[in-house]
């Protein structure tokens, strides 16, 4: 850790409590972006997708029972915070910070710049509560809150799952959570701002993928690729019924590019897309 | 479960693997098979394997690791077995995994270590590691490496595997983290390990099939499974485990089962790195012991 993390460090200590319950905390361990592979390994790549700054690791012990362990994360900006939330929403919503779940023993939530996890090793009635007046604790303790990814305005709110929003930059997160290909036909890099989202019921569902390049060079580029690669046989028409009866649809618009998957219908796709148009017109 | 219909999505994970380039729509049509010579698995498990308090049982796994010895090299009694792994002359590194929720057991540990000396290798020329294997002497200068760690998800590489368990023969593991570890393979080709292992164990007495949080570990995604998977070929060790994993995942969760990140380095192991086999159709499996259960 360098010398001028310290201080972060230090703030983000203080939001975590001393003890839980008769549970007492042990000294803290602190890793940076580097560090955190001592940490959790190569776990530690999914938070350094999303350009993780910190994180402060505390364990609370009590004889006899099961550990609980506070892994606070200051990911650097609220949208990276909001972005790594969304890489596991599985659980029920704990109402904790500016967005949470629960499942398991683990307690997951952000707010402002800071990503939570809580967990206990084992989920008993007693930890589970522990759990939760930890994340609650710290929740009050952060003073501030903040912003979702600005491209999180740009889906048409019809027929969004609202809790099945996903953001991120990089191609191996897309592919966790929706496969396209091995190699990143996208053009991703780790610089783009991405957002997936379901559209329609389970069983039907589709998805709409958006993403922010930094120019509207990039966006052609990334669109030529991807239809190259996914959709060669659609030409100009930049829409395809695939293997499985449904259709994806492919707009390129400014720096944007969106992209509609598993449609059940061409002209639903389409709407979808100049849905997504519309909205980012509006925000200029 | 009904049948699910092959998209290009599909064939876009297929094709990185196998060189299809410029071939999208008639490749969806099928490709021939390749005939080639089976290499052999052997999944042996115990029902005794655990104790009453889930612990292992250091008799019966000494027992499962013989059986699986025998069964692989194909000789009937086990020190004649673990002879033609091992020699009084070899320098004998065990890698094993030290991550403190599911770590390789010491039985497992004690039981490749006490074979290895019943074949002859002297006590000093034997050493178990991890984290510590560039700076140990025995792992610096092995002739032998028996490979040996639990399988499990992994929250970036898909599944904790044989193949992945040779990362800490490297200085900077991060360097091979590129596309979700798809290279990992190459590590085998380093100087100080290429050519060395004479056998891979996937423990799987205990598996983890699910992960959540930061701590990848709830012990509710652990099950006792009892078994052993031990051959020649780390990567049809983990295709193997890898069908055992997804098969438990799709039981538990009543979905594909399949893993997230998706685990291809153990398929490109195979097909981009030619390491070992990664398609079941050329894995015989042998089967020993408990049959409840073993989802494969």
């Amino acid at each position: 850790m360098s010398p001028s993390t310290v201080p972060e460090a230090r703030l983000l200590a203080s939001y975590i409590p001393i003890t839980a319950g008769p549970w007492l905390s042990e000294a803290d361990q602190v890793f940076d972006a580097t560090t955190i592979f001592d940490y959790i390994d190569g776990a530690g790549e999914v938070y350094r997708s999303y350009n993780m700054k910190l994180l402060v690791s505390r364990r609370f012990h009590k004889d006899g029972k099961p550990d609980l362990v506070v892994d606070a994360f200051d990911m650097g900006s609220s949208e990276d915070a909001f972005g790594v939330f969304t890489h596991d929403l599985d659980g029920e919503d704990a109402g904790i910070g500016q967005g949470s779940t629960y499942k398991a023993g683990l307690l997951s939530f952000w707010k402002d710049r800071y990503f939570l996890s809580v967990y206990t090793e084992e989920e008993t009635p007693e930890t589970k509560g522990l759990v939760l007046e930890l994340g609650l604790a710290i929740a009050r303790a952060i003073p501030g809150e903040g912003q979702k990814p600005k491209i999180l305005e740009f889906l048409p709110r019809q027929e969004l799952e609202a809790g099945r929003v996903r953001f991120f930059h990089s191609h191996s997160i897309l592919n966790y959570h929706f496969f396209v290909a091995e190699a990143d036909i996208l053009l991703l890099g780790q610089t783009a701002d991405a957002v997936l989202a379901d559209y329609g019921e389970s069983g039907v569902r589709s998805r709409l993928l958006v993403i922010a390049y930094a120019g509207g060079g990039e966006a052609a580029r990334a669109g030529k690729s991807f239809a190259r690669a996914f959709m060669p046989e659609a030409g100009r028409k930049a829409a395809v019924k695939t293997e499985n009866g449904r259709w994806t649809a492919l707009r390129v618009h400014g720096r944007y590019v969106a992209i509609v998957f598993d449609e059940a219908a061409e002209g639903k796709a389409r709407s979808r897309l100049d849905a997504v148009e519309a909205l980012i017109d509006a925000a200029r | 479960m009904s049948q699910r219909t092959i998209t290009r999505r599909d064939f876009l994970k297929v094709a990185s693997a196998v060189p299809l380039a410029g071939a999208l729509v008639p490749a969806l049509k099928g490709s021939p098979a390749v005939a080639a010579e089976k290499v052999r698995v052997v999944l042996v498990r115990d029902e005794n394997a655990l104790d009453a308090s889930g612990a292992p049982n250091a008799e019966v796994i000494q027992r499962m690791l013989d059986e699986g010895v025998r069964a692989l090299v194909g000789q009937p009694d086990a020190i004649g077995a673990w002879k033609t792994l091992v020699h009084p002359q070899d320098i004998v590194g065990i890698k094993t995994n030290v991550w403190n929720k599911l770590p390789t057991p010491a039985e497992v540990e004690q039981a490749i270590k006490r074979r290895g000396m019943d074949a002859g290798v002297a006590e000093d020329k034997l050493s178990i590691d991890d984290r510590g294997v560039l700076r140990n002497p025995i792992f610096q200068n092995a002739t032998a490496l028996i490979n040996a760690r639990p399988a499990r998800t992994h929250q970036w590489s898909g599944m904790g595997s044989c193949i992945k368990n040779y990362i800490q023969f490297v200085p900077r593991p991060s360097d091979y983290h590129g596309d979700t570890c798809a290279d990992l393979a190459t590590i085998w080709n380093l100087p100080v390990v290429k050519g060395r292992t004479r056998l891979n164990i996937l423990v799987m007495l205990t598996p983890l099939f699910h992960m959540i949080g930061t701590q990848q570990y709830n012990k509710d995604f652990t099950w006792a499974y009892k078994g052993l998977i031990v051959s020649r070929d780390p990567v049809a060790a983990d295709a193997t485990g890898l069908r055992v994993l997804e098969a438990k995942r799709r039981e538990h969760f009543q979905d594909d089962g399949l893993l997230k990140p998706t685990p291809h380095h153990i398929q490109l192991a195979d097909t981009r790195h030619h390491l070992g086999v990664s398609d079941p159709a050329r894995i015989e499996i042998v089967k020993l012991g408990w049959s409840e259960g073993i989802l494969i």
